[in-house]
């Protein structure tokens, strides 16, 4: 009786559990059983250009988190033992065995104990079948080149974020979409095979990125930059390369630079910064250029347009007067640009307006031709991360009143990237099309490389005649100076040096040396490169100390590209 | 050719014939292993796993199912020797020795685990030591020896006190009971920790006592007594009041609460069964969320896997099987086979009954294995020799069913616990 009454209530007891509860049982089982896993996209590599040919920059490599379960692991000596001898580079704690016993008081369950171990390193370990260790793959990046454009690649952190330049800027292409596989589980998050809704989707790998970058180029930039500085005893140096023709970066070297696989020894963030992109400041007389080929295509001047030098000129209030003094009388807008004379670029800005003042008239032609058309205090929109667009104040704003723009005409009161500077300049040599600057060639896949254009073409921001006369003056502006260059080329520049702004004066302590130029053919420029050096508290002068850099690098150029020189 | 071999026995009742034993009990005991087999070889592999993922052992997925087969074998010739070759009465002269053995190798196991820690040959979790460690061959459980030889030593003892009209004699009968009751207790209650083991127990003497026609007051107080203990036991124990009041929550605990995760995933596992389970082998709750789910709790894996006709077979079986064993008691001369067959019904039904009623949430959970198919050899191993002394026993029935002398009616009064008139009311 009292069996069968259990008998009963337990049946009845069944029926409410399995039939009239099945639905809400089966909600709860599922809550906890079926689980969403994501299945990770691989992420992109980068390769530099060889020529035409794809190189490798960054890659990635499966190694292993090595970690184990204290509470499991019965012999923390044997484990100490096997771990340091087949892993002791790796180890990322002192005692391991310490450590383990720590832990097991603790009642932990995860100790790391090594990382970035290598497929090898772990099958030995795995071999010798200890208890209470696991590995955990991870993707870590590699960089068969080492330090080579670290500030344009950036580097991807320990959760796996692009930092800094390309990883960080072009994260969401490098990344992909991760995978999604819901299925049913056991508790320890393995998918089981029962079930029918499993559902599986196929992760996204990240694309695999070419950059512009060549790699020998960039190369010979970094070295003609690091002896330049060894030369003039500078500590801070950048050198951009740029393909006029088309908008291409070809490289981007910074000093003091790092090596992404060791970003987590890096002391001082600033070697992260790309310099060219993210770094504003006053180029100087290098702009210079930008005022020769805006009063050319306005019509205003030509190289030998004369005017009346008296190494002093006054603007509203202010008196501007010209770093080398003494050829005055009446001179040529080209000797104005050979001796960098202020005076000459505030009598362009001034024949802009009525010729007498640099009116709102010749202002507003001013912020037309630096600002909308060459694209100066402008993002350039080049691929890599934390661009900044700098100061470029507008006619329209009280503080671009007459004696702003007197001082914007040889480089002054604006703060610009060397990566505006550079696109601007190719704009003004190339025959007159600004094209906005890129890193990304396209993508590499399936061993072939699959060109992109990132690149957007702005047409007739100067006419082709203005162009090829500005590009004549800046080739001999670069020839008063120097002889330095392999003959039979057509080579053009012009020195900048910059003081800089502390709390907002100008020190004389402290300048920045700038050099722009262009080289290539008669025909053809085939490359524009700008070079910046600096130092705290170091008088850096575009002349003697960035010049050197452009001279060394451009004549490597002429010989890379094996131009043929006139006959 | 049994025929010649027949033999006549005598009994304090006279001349009882031996004929053929129950094979019905035989039968459906048969169709339980082999459920049993069946589950332990579609949950094994998960088990292996979660057990290889978790502890880092490399178990074959067919660990477990030739481990249970083992066992199954070894239950099969423990069933047969005590079906066949001991004479129940052999046992019962040899009582005594039977359970000093039980009770030697408790206090041994005590001895060894409790205060030298021999860790080499005893398995202990959190101070309770269950386990002997038996290398090469397995883990050896010395409570269920214990049950065994409680059950042969009362049936002798009871039914010589019911000769002599002493059973309700507190010096003679009752006392000498409650002191080995109290020694049970103490090894198997209190330094094992094994509070489902020791019910069973006390189901067993209870279910004897039943039988033994012991007066109504002294129930009630052996009752009043084992409640009371049961209470402290509980109350001195923090994951048994856990357990109580998770009881106490019904359907309502969370599953996040630790102390209610058990009971509720073998809920879920059950009620996601529905009405014909999810079929063999698509256990999910037995791939690491049902704990113990080889084990205790492998009556929530056959509800997931076989759903509630599954489990309405099963409790038919068992309940058929009881039912079957409730009718030799009513049909035995001897006392000392009335008693050893009561104590195997209560033992048995004490298993079934808490074991899944607390898998439903009908009651507190308690470690208890489900007859023959939970997972250790143990328990059925011990099940099956008793299974084997009931089997002999039936050869010993009479036709019609025995009206006993004088306290046959006080007896039947007494309504608590009074298997034979339960079974004979429930046809």
């Amino acid at each position: 009786m009292l069996l069968t009454g259990a008998m009963v209530v337990i049946v009845l007891r069944l029926f409410f559990l399995q039939v009239i509860q099945h639905d809400h049982y089966v909600a709860l089982a599922t809550e906890e059983q079926v689980k969403k896993l994501v299945i990770p996209a691989s992420r992109g590599t980068v390769y530099a250009l060889d020529g035409d040919t794809p190189v490798p920059l960054v890659m990635n490599q499966q190694v292993y988190t090595l970690f184990a379960d204290p509470m499991v692991v019965d012999e923390p000596t044997q484990v100490a033992q096997v771990v340091r001898d087949i892993a002791g580079g790796n180890l990322v704690v002192d005692n391991i065995e310490q450590n383990l016993t720590d832990g097991k008081k603790q009642k932990s369950m995860y100790r790391v104990l090594a990382k970035n171990v290598t497929l090898r390193q772990a099958e030995l370990i795995k071999d010798k079948d200890l208890k209470g260790i696991g590995f955990q793959r991870v993707s870590k990046r590699v960089y068969p080149e080492g330090a080579m454009a670290a500030q344009t690649l950036g580097f991807v952190n320990n959760e796996g974020k692009g930092q800094y330049g390309i990883e960080q800027q072009l994260n969401d292409r490098l990344t992909g979409t991760d995978g999604i596989l819901k299925s049913v589980t056991d508790v320890a998050n393995v998918p089981l095979s029962i079930g029918k809704d499993n559902i599986r989707q196929e992760p996204v790998n990240g694309d695999n990125l070419v950059l512009t970058i060549d790699r020998n180029i960039q190369a010979k930039a970094q070295e003609a930059l690091l002896a330049g500085l060894q030369r003039s005893g500078a500590t801070h140096g950048s050198v951009l390369v740029m393909d006029p023709a088309t908008g291409k970066v070809l490289a981007l070297a910074d000093f003091p630079t790092y090596s992404p696989a060791d970003f987590t020894n890096v002391q001082d963030e600033q070697v992260f910064r790309n310099i060219a992109t993210t770094e504003p400041y006053e180029p100087g007389s290098v702009l210079k250029t930008f005022t020769i080929a805006t009063g050319i295509d306005k019509g205003v001047i030509d190289a030998n347009s004369t005017f009346y030098n008296t190494d002093k000129i006054k603007v509203e209030d202010r008196t501007i007067t010209n770093a080398l003094k003494g050829v005055t009388g009446t001179i040529t807008m080209q000797s104005a640009l050979n001796n960098s004379l202020n005076t000459g670029m505030v009598t362009i800005a001034q024949r802009l307006g009525d010729g007498e003042r640099i009116n709102k008239t010749s202002r507003d032609t001013i912020y037309e031709y630096f600002h909308n058309r060459l694209g100066l205090g402008e993002r350039t929109g080049v691929e890599i991360a934390n661009e900044q667009k700098g100061i470029l104040i507008s006619p329209e704003e009280e503080q671009g009143n007459a004696v702003r723009y007197s001082n914007m005409a040889f480089g002054q009161g604006l703060n610009v990237t060397m990566m505006q500077v550079a696109s601007g300049f190719s704009a003004i040599i190339n025959g007159g099309t600004y094209h906005s600057p890129t890193v990304l060639a396209g993508t590499y896949d399936g061993g072939k490389l699959k060109p992109e254009n990132n690149s957007t073409a702005r047409p007739n921001v100067i006419s082709p005649g203005a162009s090829a006369k500005a590009k004549e003056m800046i080739h001999q502006a670069r020839v008063g100076y120097t002889n330095t260059d392999t003959p039979g080329y057509y080579i053009g520049g012009k020195t900048g040096t910059s003081q800089t702004l502390e709390n907002g004066e100008y020190i004389n302590s402290q300048t920045v040396g700038t050099y722009l130029g262009f080289g290539g053919t008669d025909a053809e420029a085939k490359y524009v490169i700008m070079v910046q050096v600096s130092g705290k508290n170091m008088n850096l002068e575009g002349n003697k100390h960035a010049m050197p850099i452009f001279t060394d690098l451009s004549n490597w150029m002429l010989g890379y590209y094996q131009l043929q020189p006139r006959a | 050719m049994r025929d010649s071999l027949r033999q006549v026995r005598t009994s304090a009742q006279g001349l009882v014939r031996r004929h053929n034993p129950d094979h019905r009990i035989m039968m459906y005991t048969l169709i339980l292993v082999i459920v049993g087999l069946i589950i332990i070889f579609a949950i094994g592999p998960q088990r292996a796993n979660v057990l290889n993922e978790s502890f880092g052992s490399n178990l074959s997925g067919m660990y477990f199912v030739i481990k249970q087969g083992t066992s199954v074998m070894i239950a099969v010739v423990s069933f047969f020797v005590f079906a066949y070759l001991l004479k129940v009465d052999v046992l019962l002269r040899h009582k005594a020795i039977i359970l000093s053995i039980g009770i030697a190798a408790c206090a041994l196991l005590a001895l060894l685990g409790n205060l030298v820690h021999v860790e080499a040959i005893t398995q202990c979790a959190l101070g309770a030591c269950r386990w002997f460690v038996l290398p090469g061959i397995g883990t050896f459980q010395p409570a269920e020896f214990l049950k065994f030889g409680i059950l042969i030593f009362l049936g002798g003892f009871l039914a010589s006190r019911m000769r002599a009209g002493l059973i309700n004699d507190t010096e003679k009968t009752i006392i000498p009971a409650a002191v080995l009751m109290g020694v049970a207790a103490l090894f198997v209650i209190v330094l094992q920790k094994d509070l489902g083991t020791g019910i069973a127990m006390f189901a067993i003497v209870i279910s004897m006592f039943v039988v033994s026609g012991v007066k109504k007051q002294l129930g009630v107080i052996l009752l009043a007594v084992l409640l009371a203990a049961g209470l402290l036991m509980i109350i001195t124990a923090p994951h048994r009041i856990d357990r109580v009041t998770t009881f106490l929550k019904g359907d309502e605990a969370s599953i996040d609460d630790p102390s209610g995760y058990h009971i509720a995933h073998a809920k879920i596992a059950i009620g996601s069964g529905g009405i014909d389970g999810v079929g063999i082998g698509n256990s999910v709750q037995a791939a690491g969320y049902l704990p113990e789910a080889i084990n205790d709790s492998v009556f929530a894996i056959l509800g997931e896997t076989f759903g509630f006709i599954g489990l309405v077979f099963i409790l038919a079986m068992f309940y058929l099987l009881l039912l079957r064993i409730l009718r030799l008691v009513d049909r035995l001369e001897k006392p000392e086979y009335r008693l050893i067959v009561a104590g195997v019904f209560g033992w048995i039904a004490s298993h079934v009954v808490i074991n899944v009623a607390a898998m439903t949430g009908l009651m507190p959970l308690t470690g208890i294995t489900l007859p023959f198919l939970s997972f250790g050899g143990t328990s059925m191993l011990f099940i099956a020799a008793a299974l084997g002394v009931v089997f002999q026993i039936s050869r010993y029935t009479v036709h019609t069913q025995i009206k006993e002398d004088a306290d046959e009616g006080t007896r039947s009064r007494r309504g608590v616990g009074r298997p034979r008139y339960a079974s004979r009311r429930s046809r």
